[in-house]
């Protein structure tokens, strides 16, 4: 995507507005922008650190120029005079050569730059430097720049630069007096310029946006004004338990005695023979207390409840694995507990809803919507809205406003860490590729974040297809959804075109939510994770092969990922190592088992 | 805008009223409207239809979930508000959810409203931390965002909204979703004077009001009273006349 460069920044205001570009330029050359070093120094301070500061010069002394880079720092210097290639040599940070382009002998001056980036400008008037000018941007047409080095500057504003991108392509656009109001910098100029390159998104608006609680553009904390002071209470009972040692101590303990961690990597030899390739292992969260990973969350999170003085607990659930979860350990903690759950699932999950009875849970049927998870999570909201100051709204999955996301990876995350010691254990080495199964996204992303920073272990996380993705009935919100904002989160979502959100529809209770964790839309956006999607069908196929190939029956949510597993082993080699998370069993799920593979026995 | 900044000057208490559009079908907005004016309203909350009213009851939204199943959408709202040509004297008041300001696109957003002649915005699910995302171009067309502020609120905080707030400021009565209640608490009288005290604007006083009584105890500690849910459920059931003694009790200086 093209970058943006806001130059000849004088004022605070300007820089904050300039902050979600990719530059901004400083001018020291004279011109009626020029500032000095020093003013230069105190504005890059306002900036992140991912923008480039980029100092202007008209051939200034070497002295001067190495002193601006070294005070404000620089991170990039550009030139508008006749400096020489030696002069650019002497710069120890990048370097940005202009060029005013009038004719095609300017256009070779400018192919023979050893600069880093060749910038183009409509010739000066006054200054050398910025004209503000149009430049004629065909007679770039013929020239031999690589559109990686070129720069477009010239009378760009936010109407004409679609054009400018449309038939240059350029590195960088960079723009002036386009984003003034009589001869000063317009910091609603500066905002809407950077929006029209970057695209209608949140993406121009993240570093404004305060920046706590986003992964990359995503996440944040969309929450009414009277859940605000709950959300933050949280962050900071969090952050703070987070380094406790005594409350990691506690965590661990429960994780252990109670939950009965840590769970087996299962090398899976039956599996790894019928498929043919990869060694592959099973990381057991089916074996967990209660059946499923959801249990890891729902101690941790409960234990800082109590840390906050909060003896009322509220959860949603959709297969019913986070309410048995969250039941399972408000009895064992003597907690109040109320489960909200869509009626379609209630009858889905018989089970899990006597198991939540039995445990002492209040089990709300929700009827309204789709009658399944999102709408379970609305009602939950609203719970928590009223009940605010003594109840706890133990989230399920990494979903929701910031600290959600980030706290419930972190308690999943002893999935991924255990892996990590036990692949190495006994492999020596790390794996190849590791799946999970992602509905809200919960033990992929404590499958995967010990991993992320592992570049040779690919990640794929497996939507739920439903029908098909491209049927209307399918679960796929990665491969299929558009960015929008629902329970707290800036996220992807499966959304009509007036941004209502629509159902989902898997035959799996615990995938079938439109919307997907922040951190996930994050990981897929930078292409670290690779998601994909499989059918009911392909989901229950897997359900039958687990079970007769290694005396698994897992959850159906957990097939999704053998199936993708399948797929992806196939063209994989013998020395290779695939891991699958198996997030949870199917006793849960034997009725639809029953029903739908029948004739099977 | 200048029918919004008119409020502060007038003296008296404000009544908002706010309609669900397109409860009912989307040609029923007009007369609503023109009946809320004539009726004597300050200000009128167009409410926009969406899947997952959070901040909502069950009134607000179940009469949503009608104004779905007949096809109303943000853009739509706004294009029959375009074609309005009666004579509008009170301002007019967008609130939506974020979800569908971002499907949409907050400039185009901000440009539609403009030209729908809409004065403010509320946005109930956009949190003060966020509002870069949508305020910069509604301030652009001239629309004010509507700030709001809870019991729940901090002192910080309050102090950093309120700091930001123009038009007036939308205070909520309740920890909770909107919706007709029987009782309003005394700490509501002490956080009404806590933030008229402090706020630059009217402060006006909205979820839960729907009686007389919550009227009398609040009405020498706010500037004014939205009133949603009591007046989406009597438009749904043809009562609206009895909703005018509410009305009147906040606009006349002597009610009956």
């Amino acid at each position: 995507m093209t970058k943006v460069k806001i130059c000849g920044l004088q004022e605070l205001e300007h820089v904050r507005a300039a902050s979600t570009a990719d530059a901004a330029g400083f001018v020291f050359a004279p011109s009626r922008r020029r500032i000095s070093i020093e003013q230069a120094a105190a504005l890059a301070a306002e900036l992140p650190e991912s923008v480039e500061k980029i100092g202007v010069f008209v051939n200034a002394g070497l002295d001067e120029v190495l002193e601006a880079v070294q005070k404000v720092p620089l991170s990039m210097v550009q030139l508008h005079g006749d400096e020489t290639d030696d002069f650019i040599r002497s710069i120890p940070v990048k370097v940005v050569q202009a060029f005013s382009v009038r004719d095609i002998e300017d256009v070779k001056k400018l192919e023979r730059s050893i600069a880093d980036f060749v910038l183009v400008d409509a010739p000066g008037i006054d200054f050398r430097g910025g004209s503000g000018r149009t430049f004629d941007w065909s007679l770039l047409g013929g020239a031999s720049i690589d559109p990686e080095r070129l720069i477009v500057a010239g009378g760009l504003d936010a109407v004409n630069v679609g054009q400018a991108i449309n038939s240059l392509a350029p590195y960088m656009v960079d723009v002036s007096s386009g984003v003034e109001t009589e001869g000063n910098k317009d910091a609603d100029k500066i905002k809407i310029f950077i929006k029209t390159v970057k695209g209608d998104s949140m993406q121009q608006t993240t570093g404004t946006v305060k920046e706590t609680g986003f992964f990359g553009r995503f996440g944040g904390q969309f929450v009414p004004e009277t859940l605000m002071k709950a959300v933050k209470e949280l962050e900071a009972a969090y952050t703070e338990a987070k380094d406790d040692a005594d409350f990691q101590a506690d965590y661990h303990k429960y994780l252990k005695e109670y939950v009965g961690r840590e769970q087996p990597l299962t090398y899976a030899a039956r599996l790894t023979e019928a498929w043919g390739g990869p060694k592959v292992y099973l990381k057991r969260e089916d074996l967990n207390h209660t059946g499923a990973h959801k249990i890891n969350n729902a101690i941790g999170q409960a234990l800082l409840a109590i840390r906050m003085g909060k003896r009322k607990i509220v959860a949603e659930t959709g297969a019913g694995q986070h309410g048995v979860a969250t039941a399972t350990i408000c009895a064992l903690l003597d907690l109040e507990c109320v489960v909200f759950m869509g009626e379609e699932d209630i009858r889905r999950q018989q089970l899990n809803v006597f198991r939540m009875k039995l445990l002492g849970a209040k089990v709300e049927s929700v009827t309204k919507g789709s009658a399944t998870l999102k709408d379970a999570v609305n009602e939950a909201l609203r719970y928590w809205v009223t009940n605010v100051e003594d109840t706890h709204y133990l989230i399920g999955s990494a979903l929701g406003p910031h600290p959600f996301p980030t706290m419930v990876r972190d308690f999943q995350s002893v999935i991924g860490r255990e892996t990590r010691e036990q692949i190495l254990d006994k492999e020596g080495r790390l794996p190849d590729v590791i799946l999970a199964c992602v509905g809200g996204g919960s033990n992929a992303i404590g499958m995967f974040h010990p991993f992320v920073e592992d570049e040779s272990v690919r990640l794929i996380g497996v939507e739920a297809a439903g029908e098909g993705v491209d049927t209307a009935r399918h679960a796929a919100t990665l491969t299929k959804g558009t960015e929008g904002v629902l329970h707290g989160a800036y996220m992807k979502l499966l959304q009509d075109e007036n941004g209502q959100v629509q159902e989902a529809h898997s035959i799996s209770a615990g995938l079938d939510y439109p919307g997907v964790g922040p951190e996930h839309v994050h990981l897929e956006d930078i292409g670290r994770v690779e998601y994909k999607a499989v059918t009911d069908e392909e989901a229950l196929a897997s359900v039958i092969k687990l079970s007769r190939l290694e005396g698994i029956i897992p959850a159906l949510e957990s097939a999704h990922a053998v199936a993708e597993a399948e797929k992806t082993a196939a063209a994989m080699g013998s020395d290779e190592i695939l891991i699958i998370c198996v997030s949870g069993r199917g006793d849960k799920d034997m009725a639809t088992y029953a029903e739908k593979l029948e004739g099977l026995a | 805008m200048k029918r919004l900044e008119n409020l502060k000057d007038s003296g008296d208490k404000a009544f908002v009223a706010y309609i669900m559009a397109g409860d009912g079908g989307l040609d029923k907005l007009r007369g609503q409207v023109e009946y809320l004016q004539a009726t004597g309203v300050t200000a009128i909350e167009i409410g926009i239809p969406f899947s997952d009213p959070v901040a909502d009851g069950p009134v607000i939204e179940e009469a949503g979930n009608r104004a779905l199943a007949e096809g109303v959408t943000l853009n739509k709202v706004l294009l029959e508000m375009k074609n309005w040509d009666f004579d509008l004297k009170i301002p007019l008041i967008v609130m939506t959810y974020l979800n569908p300001v971002i499907r949409y696109g907050a400039e185009r957003f901000a440009e539609s409203c403009r030209e729908a002649g809409v004065s403010a915005v509320i946005i109930p699910d956009l949190p003060f931390e966020h509002q870069q995302l949508v305020e910069p171009y509604l301030k652009k067309t001239g629309i004010t965002l509507i700030q709001l502020v809870t019991l729940t609120t901090t002192e910080n905080r309050l102090e950093d909204i309120l700091g930001a707030a123009e038009g007036f400021v939308y205070a909520v009565t309740v920890t909770g979703i909107t919706g007709v209640r029987d009782e309003l608490t005394q700490e509501v009288k002490e956080f009404m004077k806590t933030v008229r005290s402090k706020s630059p604007v009217p402060v006006y006083a909205g979820f839960g009001i729907s009686r007389l009584e919550h009227i009398e105890l609040l009405r020498e500690d706010v500037d004014g009273f939205i009133v949603g849910s009591a007046i989406v459920k009597a438009f749904h059931d043809n009562k609206i006349e009895n909703i005018e003694p509410l009305i009147h009790a906040v606009t006349q200086r002597n009610p009956v």
